[in-house]
């Protein structure tokens, strides 16, 4: 399960230190080897592995194609029907469709404004571990307490705050930040970057703090400009860094929920309705365990091809540099 | 130039400071309107408050069992992450001294559950959980969390492999059994990778919505975040207890960050950078 919803995911195996040349260890190891209870060893992540992944896959795809509900408790088999009603039911397609707005909407601006944050954040300036650390932080609470704060903020009614300073700055009316469907997608969406840029940035940062300063000092001798530095030296050098931050908002955007649910409920209407929002609906709520897998496969299938494609660059990128 | 350098560095200041402030906001926002009564909040949301009054942490504990919400997050959190850490580090252990195809084979398979989201498993692992009647438990949701010793056993793994092989094999010299050796050998060397998954795991778990506000359904079963989302009706016209709820649970978490910060930076980076 990815659902270490703000873990970097990529890299299960971070090779630190040297490792042993499997021929010598391989001798050393005998008298290891000859016990069998070593084993007993992998049992308990194994028992974690098919009873919270396995069998629950095999389940959800069993009943994708059955009409399994508290209606008809014993599953029959109906072929990809269920499949077929995900594209001609509108509150899926438009949880579908607002999932993928998110996602993409995260992504760009989250990746567009933490690379110049995390450049600057790396300057020396008064107050920089204090700017970090405000930065930061909205990543560390839970993002659905924070989703409620939010909703007060953005609230129309009498002491919205950012309605009231609107107001008292311009004369703005109250904007219907959460109950006009298009700016609720943009309060969703914008929230979402506020929790999340500062932690890319610092992601980011790491990655520059890792450029040896003797290659800025030589383009500084060669009469490069900071911009051409920038461009030349610390953008290709982040590449690694924009897999990594571009792959893991795009898997956390796709299974986004608890924003959207906390502040707007997913409304108005569908507005804001995500997919893993419509599987607990249908499939918990409405007890439709059929058409609710279908659904939860298909959300599978789009993850997972996200996944491996994040696995693959990865490993590719990791070859590229060593 | 160094004149200049130092213009640039306030420059800096002059433009970062107010931005961060803008960014810190929301927690102005409702660490002020805290010590407001209703009237001030609706009047005057930005302003400082005119007097330190806690009436309003006063009413929010009296009307809520925060304590026992606390109580269940706090247990929860610790025993998942003490299973997360057992079954994660025993895996990456028989890894370490069972370098065979048959590891080989059982790592690609783990690999597997990263392509799953939660979302895809949640309708059997609900019916899963009625069955085992573990739904509207505290148990059920250390169940479920028991999922992240995946994420655990590929994390410590990594980590794993900076142990000093010989160190093992003199304690196996010496009679130790393979259980002795995991236990008073391995696991105090890998120490600092089980602090910074632990780190990580317990956040998620801590701040975790969905599991309990899918399988928790009675207020003494509640975590604290499910706690605040049930709050909003009750106090949906009495913003200041509201904005106090969520300062109290705000707390143990900046006390968490101060504390946490290095270890947390730390997961951060050692998921993405490689050696």
């Amino acid at each position: 399960m990815t659902a270490t919803t703000s873990l970097p995911e990529v890299a299960p195996t971070g090779g630190t230190g040297p490792s042993h040349p499997a021929g010598t260890r391989g001798n050393t190891l005998l008298r290891l080897r000859e016990s069998a209870a070593d084993y007993v060893f992998y049992l308990p992540v194994l028992v974690v592995f098919v009873v919270l992944f396995a069998i629950p896959v095999v389940q959800s795809l069993y009943w994708s194609f059955t009409d399994f509900s508290v209606r008809s408790p014993e599953p029959e088999y109906v072929g990809f029907a269920n499949y077929g009603r995900i594209f001609n039911d509108s509150s899926m397609m438009t949880a579908l469709w607002f999932t993928l707005a998110y996602t993409i909407g995260t992504t760009l601006i989250v990746t567009v404004l933490a690379i110049p944050l995390a450049v600057v954040l790396n300057r020396r300036f008064v107050g920089r571990n204090l700017v970090r650390s405000v930065f930061f932080f909205p990543a560390i609470p839970s993002i659905a307490v924070l989703g409620l704060v939010w909703g007060f903020i953005l609230s129309p009614i009498g002491s919205g705050v950012l309605n009231t300073v609107l107001d008292a700055v311009g004369g703005l009316g109250p904007v219907p930040w959460l109950s006009d469907p298009q700016l609720a997608q943009l309060s969703v969406i914008l929230v979402g970057v506020w929790s999340q840029l500062g932690w890319h940035a610092i992601l980011y940062l790491a990655y520059l703090q890792s450029i040896p300063s003797d290659l800025y000092e030589v383009a500084t001798i060669d009469g490069a400009s900071r911009r051409q530095q920038f461009f030349t030296i610390t953008l290709p050098l982040l590449t690694p860094a924009v897999t990594v931050s571009q792959l893991l908002l795009l898997t956390n955007g796709l299974k986004v929920y608890d924003l959207p649910f906390t502040l707007t409920g997913g409304g108005p209407g569908y507005a804001t309705y995500t997919m893993t929002q419509s599987i607990i609906q249908r499939g918990i709520a409405q007890a439709e365990f059929g058409q609710a897998s279908a659904l939860a496969v298909v959300f599978m299938l789009i993850v997972g091809a996200v996944v491996l494609l994040q696995l693959a660059v990865a490993r590719r990128l990791e070859g590229r540099i060593r | 130039m160094r004149t200049r350098a130092r213009w640039g560095s306030v420059t800096t200041s002059l433009v970062m400071i107010p931005l961060a402030a803008l960014v810190g906001f929301p927690f102005y926002y409702i660490v002020v309107n805290t010590m407001k009564t209703q009237q001030e909040t609706a009047n005057s949301p930005l302003a400082l408050p005119t007097s330190l009054n806690f009436d309003n942490y006063v009413e929010v504990f009296q009307t809520l069992p925060l304590v026992q919400s606390f109580a269940n997050t706090f247990v929860v959190t610790v025993a998942s992450i003490v299973l997360m850490l057992v079954v994660g580090s025993m895996a990456a252990f028989a890894s370490l001294i069972r370098q065979t195809w048959v590891s080989r084979a059982i790592a690609a398979m783990l690999v597997l559950a990263f392509v799953v989201p939660f979302q895809s498993t949640l309708i059997p692992l609900y019916r899963m959980l009625v069955d085992w009647r573990l739904v509207d438990t505290l148990q059920g949701l250390v169940v479920l969390y028991a999922a992240g010793s995946i994420f655990c056993y590929f994390l410590i793994q990594g980590y794993m492999r900076t142990v000093p092989f010989e160190v093992i094999e003199a304690a196996r010299v010496d009679g130790a059994g393979v259980f002795r050796i995991y236990w008073t050998i391995v696991l105090p060397l890998i120490r600092p990778i089980l602090i910074t998954v632990g780190v990580f795991q317990a956040m998620w778990v801590w701040n975790d919505f969905i599991t309990p506000n899918v399988f928790i359904s009675s207020p003494r079963n509640e975590t604290l975040v499910l706690q605040v989302y049930s709050a909003v009706g009750q106090f949906s016209v009495n913003w200041p207890a509201f904005m106090t709820l969520t300062v109290i649970v705000l707390i143990p978490m900046v006390i968490f960050f101060v504390v946490m910060q290095r270890h947390i930076v730390n997961g951060l980076v050692q998921g993405s950078i490689k050696g």
